[in-house]
Order: structure tokens, then C-alpha cells, then sequence
């Protein structure tokens, strides 16, 4: 089966995000009233699993492994079957 | 004659100021490994130089935490032989968890490019055996180089001697000035628990003779030949 996984990554909220910092102050500038902002990514891998629990198996070494880093960063994560072309 | 490994990855760029570097302390002998089949056997230290291994992309030093020659260096590592990394260097050993902690985007959002002192904390590394106390000057060049932990592994990592290095001013005061990138507590070094692996933010290899602005990189390349040949003698230039 061929799987489409959106994985969504989070600086952690106890660490600062500076980036996120940079756009509040730019956010503001532009005269709205902004508090917070946090950045993040998204990453969509497609890949080949048997069925959906090895899928979700292969999620979480993609995240845990390399695609986020648990010291600073949360992710999650949703699962779908690929649309045949 | 002490063997001393530089891994490359592709788009690591400090490895030959390394090998400049070390060709300047007596008795060491220094080869150059592509990260793709590095073998670590017969040396007796390996440096992670700096740079921007796979384009710093997804973060630092991420991608080349699933390198062959960073599975090679764990051994190493494990096996109790001196590692150092340097700027990426440091980045990619955090990453690939042989030192706590992770490098976070400078506070400040700039590339920061300049000449910074920081304090010797500990002198049971390696690294810094007979530096303890010492304040160094050298250059640092990064944009990812605020240290972040959270508060129960900074606590442990002060408790434990794993802080190595730390920001301070000229006289070896560690101020919210001297702190080029928001690293928690001022930390530009550390090491793992049992002190052989260590990473800072700083370039140690590009202040090693007085014509590149400073000498006191090139203390901390020749403690480690002093540590692994304590029968040895380096010169201080």
C-alpha cells in the first residue's frame, strides 16, 4: 500500500522560537494586534508500508529519527492512503 | 606519533584548517575521511569539523547523524577515544546524541561573526586537560549556535562538570553581552558524561598562529596530544 504522511513540527512551547519572535515584532509593525506567533513545518513523505499499523510504525522513525529532534521539537502527524494517480 | 581522524560530509569546510592546524603540533599526524566509508580504526582522536553538512537542511547536522561515518564515530566514542566537534561539528554530535543538549537559531536571528572569549570550565576532558580556568579567545562564525536543554539536563550538565566551555567578557566573566547567540547559561561547550566527547561553537582551528589573529585554539589541539602522549611535550607558539 502506498501512503501519504503530513508530518507537522513544533519547537516545543517551553523553547523559544526566534523566528516566530521576528514575525510578531513584523506583524505588529504592519499595525495589528498580534501576542504570540510560532513557527513550525510541514513535511509530506509518500512511502510504501504493508498496512496502516507498519505505516504508523514507519511514521514514528521518520519523526523520531530525523525529521524532528524530541530535545527541542513536537510533531504530529496525519495518515492517509495515497489517491491512485 | 598521535593519529588524528577529520571526518568531511559533504559540505563540511574546516576539515584541511584542521589539518593545517594540527600539522603545527609535534608528533600528530592527521587524515582526512569521507563520512561515506570512514574507518576509525589505528586513530587515536577524530575531529567533526565545521561547515554546512547537507546544506544545514532539515536542521543542523540532522541529516549527517545517519551517516556511515557517524555510526563509526559512536564506536569510537563508546570505546572511551577523543572526539571533537566543532560549529557543525558540534551541531551533528548533538544531533546525533552523543552530547546532550541541541543548537538552536541564534537569539538574535543573526549570523554572528566574530572574535569571542570563552572560560575553560572543566580540565578533565581531553580537550581542555590543563585549561581549566583559562580564559581563550577565538572566532566564531554561526547562525545556529544557541544551546538550549531543558532545566533538569542544564542543572545536571553543571552538576556533573559537562559545561566545557562558557561565553564570558575578556576577564572571564560570563555576561549577558558576552553571550553571542542566547545560549542558556552562557554555555559554548560541552562534553558527554564521561568527558571524551566534547563540541563547541567556536573555531579552535582557525586561531592557531599569531598571523591568523590569535594562538589559543591552538592550546586546545595540543592538550589532546598532551593527554593521549602525557610523555610528550607541545610547544606553545
Amino acid at each position: 500500500m502506498r501512503y501519504v504522511a503530513t508530518l507537522h513540527v513544533r519547537t516545543k512551547p517551553e523553547v523559544r522560537d526566534p523566528q516566530g519572535e521576528a514575525a510578531l515584532g513584523a506583524l505588529r509593525s504592519l499595525g495589528l494586534e498580534v501576542s504570540n506567533v510560532r513557527t513550525g513545518k510541514e513535511i509530506v513523505v509518500t512511502f510504501e508500508a504493508a498496512d496502516e499499523g507498519a505505516a504508523t510504525e514507519a511514521i514514528r522513525v521518520m519523526g523520531n529519527e530525523l525529521l524532528a529532534n524530541p530535545v527541542i521539537e513536537d510533531y504530529d502527524y496525519d495518515l492517509a492512503a495515497a489517491t491512485p494517480a | 606519533m598521535t593519529r588524528v581522524a577529520l571526518l568531511r560530509y559533504p559540505g563540511t569546510w574546516s576539515e584541511r584548517d584542521f589539518q593545517h592546524a594540527l600539522s603545527l603540533i609535534p608528533g600528530v599526524e592527521t587524515e582526512i575521511l569521507w563520512h561515506e566509508d570512514a574507518d576509525l580504526r589505528g586513530f587515536d582522536a577524530a575531529i567533526v569539523p565545521g561547515g554546512f553538512s547537507y546544506g544545514d537542511y532539515l536542521r543542523a547536522g540532522a541529516i549527517a547523524k545517519i551517516s556511515p561515518a557517524t555510526k563509526a564515530l559512536r564506536r569510537f566514542a563508546d570505546d572511551g577515544k577523543p572526539v571533537l566537534g566543532s560549529c557543525n561539528g558540534f551541531q551533528i554530535l548533538c544531533e546525533a546524541g552523543l552530547l546532550p543538549g541541541a543548537l538552536l537559531r541564534n537569539a538574535g536571528l543573526e549570523y554572528r561573526c566574530d572574535w569571542i572569549h570563552i572560560r575553560a570550565e572543566s580540565g578533565r576532558t581531553p580537550w581542555t586537560a590543563g585549561l581549566a580556568g583559562q580564559v581563550l579567545r577565538m572566532p566564531i562564525g554561526h547562525g545556529e549556535g544557541c544551546f538550549v536543554a531543558d532545566p533538569d539536563t542544564i542543572a545536571s550538565l553543571e552538576e556533573r562538570g559537562q559545561v566545557v566551555f562558557r561565553y564570558t567578557d575578556a576577564a572571564g566573566v560570563a555576561t549577558p553581552d558576552a553571550n553571542p547567540n542566547g545560549s542558556a547559561a552562557n554555555i559554548a561547550g560541552v562534553s558527554n558524561e564521561a568527558g571524551n566527547v566534547v563540541g563547541l561553537m567556536p573555531h579552535p582551528e582557525r586561531c592557531v598562529e599569531a598571523l591568523l589573529g590569535g594562538t589559543d585554539g591552538y592550546r586546545v589541539l595540543a592538550a589532546v596530544t598532551r593527554a593521549l602522549e602525557p610523555a610528550g611535550r607541545a610547544v606553545y607558539r
